[in-house]
């Protein structure tokens, strides 16, 4: 075997230019600094946000379950019929758009209008939606209820749409060529092979829906949220701590379920 | 142009298909089929066997030309008319094309939906009459007790005899058949073949069966048309594929397999 002169390889650098690569080094690492200034970086508010958070941590590990127990159960309780409503409700509006935002059954206009319906939809967040909504239809789960759809349905309907966009054309096909009507087609020829998959995106939407129904509590859309706000401005803590734990161990039950109906569901 | 005449099965006439202005994937193809006549159609890759076929059923549209199924013309009709026309021709599959995640009998049933009402069908309340038939064209396909299981738990030859069963279920004049063995082995193909003439017979059925196998197709048509480069090279009994005619339809390379050129990619893409 004939011996051969070492090779040297490096691998290419992203920005070839080298005085390009060192200015930009430079402009970053003064920004980072000129930046650090500006948010006011102050020792003795850290100080004192640092006794305010021994406070808040001691709380913590005294959960109070009981002082606001009604306040609690019936936040809670809000909160789960506003995720299941909101789910429920977004899952059935999803499919029209999720259809209508599908490159390969749905005509141009059709499809145009959808995926800029559903981009409406996923264009703010939840937060936003809410505190638009609590301005048009008052405090409480209604409004709360609506964010929820809203954002169901273009979560839902997007995924829907990439779920049709993927599938097998040859069923569907069959179908047409047995003279199957437009619906028939749909239900039997496309629903089937997406189903497994939205049912599973869907039960993932349960739990963010429940978060999220904590999060948008705080502007006043109802459910946990607003009790949780409630006691964070009354100090109550332990409250706090006790609505925290209480919503993490539900979504742990989520968790739990919605794995378990998943599998059972592919 | 053959002037309409009673008594066949389907009229084509010089039909064309043109995906682009550049392409014509069909030109002038004229054929007609009699009663109980089953035709084998073969050609290279690309010839335009599926894309004939497709454009008989309109999954394709015709450029120009006519199809004539009966005494109807298919290729003026409209969405309503056409969905009854393509109850009339049964269509089955390369790849099977069933819905892998409903079973069995769902997938037969599916046959039906061109006059089965569409919240029936989402109840799964078919009527009596379609699902004996079903259970007796499973029956037929041998796979009686199936009706429950799941398409996707089944082998490529069982799946093909689904989708046959799915294609009598219409009740159908014709059948149009693509690539049916595409994916099944030597064995299994004969099998599958052998069932495809049977059920024609029985049911005095007139089939176009597209076959990448030209053995396959000289043994079970009793006529053949070739098709290359989207015009009809050959129509005529089997006898008639002579090395000559193959030539002109696969290239040199196709017709003597004997002869060791296996390492060729020309013979796999004529295959």
């Amino acid at each position: 075997m004939p011996t051969e002169a070492a090779r040297a390889w490096r691998p290419p650098p992203r920005i070839a230019n080298a005085s390009a690569r060192r200015g930009l080094w430079i402009v970053a690492t003064a920004y980072a600094v000129f930046a650090l200034f500006t948010v006011d970086v102050d020792a003795a508010r850290i100080a004192e946000g640092a006794a305010r958070a021994a406070d808040f941590f001691g709380g913590w590990l005294r959960p109070d379950f009981f002082t606001r127990w009604s306040d609690i159960r019936m936040g809670l309780v809000e909160s789960l019929a506003m995720t299941v409503v909101a789910t429920a409700a977004g899952f059935v509006l999803a499919i029209p758009f999720g259809l209508g935002a599908s490159r390969n059954l749905a005509p141009a206009p059709v499809y145009a209008g959808c995926r800029g319906a559903l981009a409406v939809f996923r264009a703010f967040h939840e937060v936003l939606v809410a505190i638009l909504f609590v301005a048009m239809f008052g405090f409480g789960a209604f409004a709360g209820v609506m964010t929820l759809v809203v954002a169901t349905i273009g979560f839902l309907g997007k995924l829907l749409a990439e779920a049709v966009e993927e599938i097998d054309p040859a069923p569907l096909e069959a179908l047409t060529a047995a003279g199957a009507p437009w619906a028939s087609r749909i239900a039997f020829g496309v629903l089937p092979q997406v189903m497994p998959r939205i049912l599973g995106l869907t039960l993932y939407r349960l739990d963010i829906n429940f978060r999220e129904s904590a999060i948008i509590g705080l502007v006043g859309a109802g459910g946990i949220g607003a009790t949780l706000i409630t006691a964070f401005a009354r100090y109550e803590f332990e409250s706090v701590s006790a609505i925290l734990m209480l919503i993490i161990s539900m979504l742990f039950v989520a968790e739990l379920l919605s794995g378990r109906l998943r599998r059972r569901l592919l | 142009m053959t002037s309409p005449e009673k008594g066949y099965v389907l009229q084509v006439d010089d039909l064309d298909v043109r995906y682009s202005s550049e392409i014509d994937v069909l030109r002038g193809v004229s054929f007609a089929l009699q009663p109980n006549e089953i035709v084998g159609l073969i050609g290279a890759s690309g010839a335009g066997k599926s894309t004939l076929l497709r454009a008989i059923q309109r999954l394709v549209e015709p450029s120009s030309g006519s199809v004539r199924l009966g005494g109807t013309e298919l290729t003026t009709l409209g969405s309503a008319e056409l969905r009854d026309a393509r109850r009339r021709m049964g269509m089955i599959f390369q790849e099977h094309a069933l819905v892998d995640r409903l079973t069995v009998m769902e997938n037969v049933l599916c046959g039906t939906l061109g006059r089965t009402g569409f919240w029936q069908a989402i109840r799964r309340t078919f009527d009596a009459a379609d699902v004996t038939e079903a259970f007796r064209l499973l029956d037929r396909m041998g796979l009686d007790g199936y009706q429950d299981r799941r398409c996707d738990e089944l082998s490529g030859g069982q799946k093909q005899r689904v989708g046959i069963a799915r294609a009598l279920i219409q009740d159908p004049e014709l059948l149009l058949v693509d690539e049916p063995t595409a994916s099944l082995d030597p064995a299994a193909s004969v099998r599958i073949m052998t069932l495809i003439s049977e059920v024609c017979a029985e049911n005095g059925l007139a089939a176009v069966i597209n076959l990448h196998d030209v053995p396959l197709a000289r043994r079970f048509c009793p006529r053949i048309l070739a098709l290359h480069e989207g015009r009809i090279a050959f129509d005529g009994p089997p006898a008639g594929l002579t090395d000559a005619v193959l030539t002109q339809v696969y290239g040199e390379e196709a017709v003597e397999p004997h002869v060791s050129r296996r390492s060729s990619d020309e013979v796999d893409g004529a295959d």
